[in-house]
């Protein structure tokens, strides 16, 4: 199994940085799986619009934010009614999951999963020269494996569902919710 | 900190008790019962947020807890909102609409802390689970069972019987040793109902015997069947509530269990699931039961796949099919160790898996004690461990299936190098004309381990010795025989008949002539041993996976045993038996469920990366 891109969710943001249409390969991308695979990139923050992460190289520590656009006007309708369709026919379907051929109905509806980096808004906090660098390219595929572990991340990512996601688990109140003030009641 | 000045009361589901805190002394003021002092994780408000903190406490078990709490007086200055809400829901007892009082639950009174320290109970969740705790033990006494159930038992039932309730199911894993039988049978002795279908037990045939004497003894009132061996029938009606007991190696192709339909069906030991494409979990999934529960103390033995089948079975679909599963857990889990996929897949099982571990549940429990024993090599070993690996890189490992079996081979020889050099030579004793050649003086952790068990014995304590291998045991018999003087050290391993090992057991359990060690082999020494007169248990070689030891260890660190129990690892310096510690230590550090094929990820290693694992660490010569 591969490391990088084991579902269709987490291939088609592999495939953004490994882009097949430019001919020569980027030389930064081995030093980027490397950082990967070996948990540089940690604190990987997955929010709408944007992609968070610090990336721990040579001892020193970088903060990548990478800006992506969510799905707006008419793509997010189509991409909203196929993303419908596909969870009414996959009611099963374990918590966090999605099924591939959904991934594969949008890219045949022209809607993209993952955005190509040139189409990105991407910072890192090092000093390199090279844009995008290893840092930017390490988190894409940090963002791959959690995709792939959670193929709802990329919805997350591109356009964050209004209703019918569940939030936490029910029996726990997270301690930051917990009113302090009203602790002990009236 | 503001302490309160009320009494304040917190349900705490794992103690099934109540727990009354802070200004104690008005425990007294109102005839509360004094309970068993204690001391509970809870959150409490500090500078406008709440933090975990050790709260003092007085634990009133839910029994007398329910009845003084329904006597206090509704309105009193010095009872806190928490205790007053707490004797509401005493009173509406085991029915009624928690929903309304969901809302009056300040948050002290479900103050209870996850096991990360970052969320308390729900309100809801709390009043649930309270209620849940009364009725089992309403249940358990309507149903006159025969026994005393530890508070974290009724909890461990309550938990089942929502299953139950709900017709779905689940995976109690709690450690061996606690009485997951006990737990299994107080639900099926609590769902017998006049329209309600039988029950399904399925374990090992080596158990049948046991449970079917177990729920004589805990339910007697619960009819009871043992379907098993080649003349077993089922009555044409089988009564409502009663438990058919029957094996594994039944269950793979009898029709009979597939036509009825059962309430509960009971997959014990059920790492017997383990493996999805076998005939018998096939057979398992496909039984017609309202719900169904699988119990095991070791839901992931080496794969991730295993806690897969095992939740094929009684969570169908919980998990996704098993290629999502592979992608999205065992993939990410056993090739990267992604903390992230182990906490994601640690949170979707959750609901449907319960387990405590010893430590958390059994206080009275006596401490297990775990110490590490660092051996040398002799020249001999040092040798022939150098000898073996340079053989083995020099011939080259190639590649592929080819290269995992010579991998293994070689793991093999090393660790054979590290028990005795006999064991690795095929020595057997009978060597020529000079007799039995000396095995004192060849290997540093076979003569350490002699002079331990020597002086355990001296002391007059009882030692357990577990190795993998049965030419290891009969070195370390024939030595042991001669050390300790008296009569032949026993030796337990799987050629020995079941009547055999039984009264190898019962010896070591009650005779006191009998030799004061006992060695075992690992995977012979599998379920249902009980030989808690040991206070030492030695692991003489290492298995690769630390849940197998645990496991062996166990066998005498379970209820009914008295002393502290110490826990003897032999590891011998700079050489592979290092690694494999390291790497327990690693494993232990991960997720409970995370495991991983240890010797897979050795055979996937480069020729580079292997060599420097395996090479002999130069200070490891004595």
């Amino acid at each position: 199994m591969p490391d990088f891109g084991a579902t269709g969710w987490g291939r088609a943001w592999v495939r953004a940085v490994e882009s097949t249409a430019v001919t020569t390969p980027n030389p930064l991308l081995p030093k980027a799986r490397s950082l990967a695979r070996n948990d540089a990139v940690t604190t990987v923050d997955i929010a709408p619009g944007r992609l968070t992460a610090e990336v721990v190289d040579r001892g020193r520590h970088h903060r990548v934010t990478i800006d992506i656009p969510l799905w707006t006007g008419q793509v997010r309708l189509v991409a909203d009614r196929l993303v419908a369709r596909s969870l009414a026919e996959h009611r099963g379907l374990a918590p966090g999951d999605l099924p591939d051929a959904l991934a594969a109905d949008l890219a045949s509806h022209g809607i993209d999963i993952a955005v190509p980096t040139d189409a990105q808004t991407a910072t890192c906090t090092c000093a390199s020269r090279r844009r995008p660098c290893s840092h930017v390219l390490a988190t894409h595929y940090a963002l791959a494996q959690r995709v792939d572990e959670q193929p709802a991340l990329a919805l997350t990512l591109r356009a964050p569902r209004r209703t019918g996601h569940r939030q936490g688990d029910p029996d726990w109140i997270d301690l930051r919710e917990v009113d302090a003030a009203a602790f002990y009641g009236g | 900190m503001p302490w309160p000045d009320r009494l304040q009361a917190t349900f705490v589901p794992a103690e099934h008790a109540v727990a009354f805190w802070g200004p104690l002394d008005l425990v007294h003021a109102h005839d509360l019962p004094e309970g068993r002092p204690g001391t509970c994780r809870f959150a409490l408000p500090a500078d406008g947020r709440v933090e975990p903190v050790d709260v003092p406490v007085r634990l009133v078990d839910l029994d007398t807890a329910v009845p003084a709490l329904r006597a206090l007086p509704a309105r009193s200055a010095a009872l806190g909102a928490s205790v007053l809400a707490w004797r509401a829901a005493a009173r509406l007892a085991e029915d009624g609409d928690p929903g309304e009082l969901a809302a009056r639950l300040p948050p002290a009174a479900h103050a209870v802390l996850n096991a990360e320290e970052t969320a308390i109970m729900s309100a809801r969740a709390a009043l649930t689970r309270f209620h849940q705790a009364v009725a089992t033990a309403s249940a358990l006494r309507a149903t006159g069972l025969r026994a005393t159930p530890r508070p974290y038992q009724v909890r461990g039932i309550a938990w089942l019987r929502a299953l139950a309730a709900e017709g779905g199911g689940g995976v109690l894993a709690d450690d061996m040793g606690l009485g997951k039988t006990l737990q299994a049978i107080g639900l099926l002795a609590t769902r017998r109902h006049p329209d309600q279908r039988p029950h399904l037990v399925v374990c090992p045939t080596s158990l049948v015997g046991n449970w079917l004497r177990e729920i004589q003894r805990f339910a007697p009132d619960t009819p009871v069947i043992g379907y098993h061996g080649a003349r077993r029938a089922l009555p044409e009606h089988v009564a409502a509530g009663t438990v058919v007991v029957t094996s594994y190696s039944v269950l793979r192709t009898d029709q009979a269990l597939r036509q009825q339909h059962w309430d509960t069906a009971v997959f014990d030991e059920a790492q017997q699931l383990k493996n999805p494409d076998a005939q018998v979990s096939r057979a398992a999934a496909g039984l017609t039961a309202h719900a169904r529960i699988a119990m095991t103390g070791t839901p992931v033995e080496n794969r991730l796949t295993e806690l897969w089948s095992i939740l094929h079975v009684t969570n169908p679909g919980v998990l996704g099919s098993r290629a999502r599963f592979r992608q999205r857990f065992a993939g990410p889990i056993e090739q990267r160790r992604s903390a992230t996929a182990a906490a994601r897949l640690n949170a979707l099982v959750g609901p449907h898996l319960l387990r405590r571990t010893k430590s958390e549940v059994a206080a009275d429990l006596p401490a297990k004690q775990h110490t590490t024993v660092a051996c040398t090599l002799t020249a001999e070993q040092a040798r022939l461990y150098t000898d073996a690996v340079d053989r083995a890189f020099a011939t080259g490992l190639g590649s592929g299936i080819a290269r995992r079996g010579r991998v293994l081979a070689l793991l093999t020889a090393l660790k054979q190098i590290c028990n005795h050099p006999a064991q690795y030579l095929g020595e057997n004793g009978e060597n020529g004309e000079n007799g039995e050649r000396e095995l004192v003086g060849r290997s540093g952790k076979f003569d350490r381990a002699v002079e331990m068990l020597a002086e355990i014995a001296d002391q007059g304590d009882r030692a357990l010795v577990f190795t993998q291998y049965r030419a290891m045991g009969e070195l370390l018999c024939r030595q042991l025989t001669d050390t300790l003087g008296g009569d032949p050290v026993p030796f337990l391993h799987g050629g020995l008949s079941l009547a055999r090992r039984d009264r190898l057991v019962h010896a070591f359990q009650t005779d006191d002539t009998a030799p004061p060690v006992l060695l075992l082999s690992l995977r012979a020494a599998g379920f249902g041993l009980n030989l808690t007169r040991a206070s030492h248990v030695v692991h003489y070689d290492r298995w690769w996976n630390p849940a197998v030891e645990e496991q062996a260890t166990d066998r005498a660190h379970r209820i009914g045993q008295q002393r502290t129990l110490t826990v003897h690892t032999l590891v011998t310096g700079g050489t592979i038996e290092d690694h494999i510690a390291r790497l327990h230590q690693t494993k232990r550090a991960l997720a409970d469920v995370v495991s991983r094929d240890a010797e897979a990820a050795l055979a996937d290693l480069s020729d580079a990366d292997l060599h420097s694992v395996l090479e002999l660490n130069p200070g490891a010569i004595a």
